[in-house]
């Protein structure tokens, strides 16, 4: 049973692997007062263009009462330690 | 001929002061206006520290974050501010407004009060007011008192009578109001006489009164100015 079960599991586990996820610097605002925000998003699977991921990422603001600004890059690479800190509170949180 | 063109000269002034008071009303509305919609509100400067933000991609740290929303609400607070400034300056053009219309509406009245003025002058006695008192047989002509004889006292009270009708005498329509007689019995000479003598009584002592003065134990002398005088 053991035998069977793992390569199913590796088998399962691989394409996950591979396929890295999209990381997605981005701007947003608030109005009345202004706020802004500099953060970054995680995106399943491959980058897709600038607007789709746009599109995605706004979705996800809007819920919060964020308007997206701009998106600033989108990397398959986890980003560097100073970009996270600039991110702060917001990396990861859309 | 200076009723008419004093009338003309009100009614020139009346549309005078319309166009000067809307030609002040526009301008200053204009301003009014001009005020309102260039001056900036609070999302100018919102807007003008969104676009900074955009366009640096090098301020995304936190503290610089946080610093350009600071700015953005100090600009809001600033504007604030300009929305009190704004009230202030509309009620100093209200003001404004007010004082050039009334400053208009003097102006235009003094033009024409000038003018009348020298009309006056020019026509020599202008009759205000007209008040005949039978008790004491004087008639007021504005200030000045005449005395007068009944029978002048009678003629004129007949011919003010008639002037506030709207209507003319005759002669002998004169003296049938007078004597108490029938109209076709009177002379026409009878009312004519009647009016000479009115004329006479009333115009020695106006001129006496406005020309040649008689001032007592000194003498007679003209009562005009000495600059007016010319001898052709």
């Amino acid at each position: 049973m053991k035998r069977i079960l793992l390569p199913v599991f590796v088998a399962l586990m691989l394409p996950a692997a591979a396929r890295a996820d999209c990381f997605v610097e981005y701007k947003a605002k608030q109005d009345s007062p202004l706020r802004l925000h500099y953060g970054i998003s995680r995106l399943p699977g491959d980058c897709p263009g600038s607007g789709a991921a746009a599109e995605q990422l706004s979705a996800a603001l809007a819920r919060d009462g964020w308007t997206l600004l701009n998106v600033v890059g989108l990397s398959t690479k986890e980003p560097g330690d100073s970009k996270r800190a600039n991110a702060g509170e917001y990396y990861l949180r859309y | 001929m200076s009723t008419t063109s004093a009338t003309d000269a009100r009614r020139t002034g009346a549309r005078l002061v319309g166009v000067g008071i809307a030609a002040i009303v526009v301008l200053l509305v204009g301003a009014g206006a001009l005020l309102m919609f260039t001056l900036p509100d609070a999302n100018a400067f919102n807007a003008r520290v969104e676009r900074l933000f955009i366009e640096n991609d090098t301020l995304t740290g936190q503290a610089e974050v946080k610093l350009l929303e600071i700015l953005a609400q100090s600009g809001t607070a600033f504007s604030d501010t300009l929305a009190s400034y704004r009230m202030v300056i509309f009620v100093l053009l209200v003001f404004a407004t007010a004082l050039l219309v009334a400053a208009l509406v003097f102006l235009v009245m003094l033009v024409i009060l000038n003018r009348r003025m020298a009309q006056i002058e020019r026509s020599g006695i202008q009759v205000s007011s007209l008040i005949i008192s039978r008790e004491e047989n004087t008639v007021y002509l504005n200030t000045m008192g005449f005395k007068l004889t009944e029978a002048m006292v009678e003629t004129l009270a007949v011919l003010a009578e008639a002037r506030m009708d709207d209507e003319m005498l005759s002669g002998a329509q004169i003296e049938a109001m007078i004597s108490g007689r029938d109209a076709g019995d009177c002379e026409e000479a009878a009312g004519a006489t009647r009016i000479k003598r009115l004329r006479d009584g009333l115009g020695n002592q106006m001129v006496s009164e406005l020309l040649v003065k008689n001032i007592a134990r000194r003498g007679y002398m003209l009562a005009i100015d000495k600059d007016v005088i010319e001898v052709i």
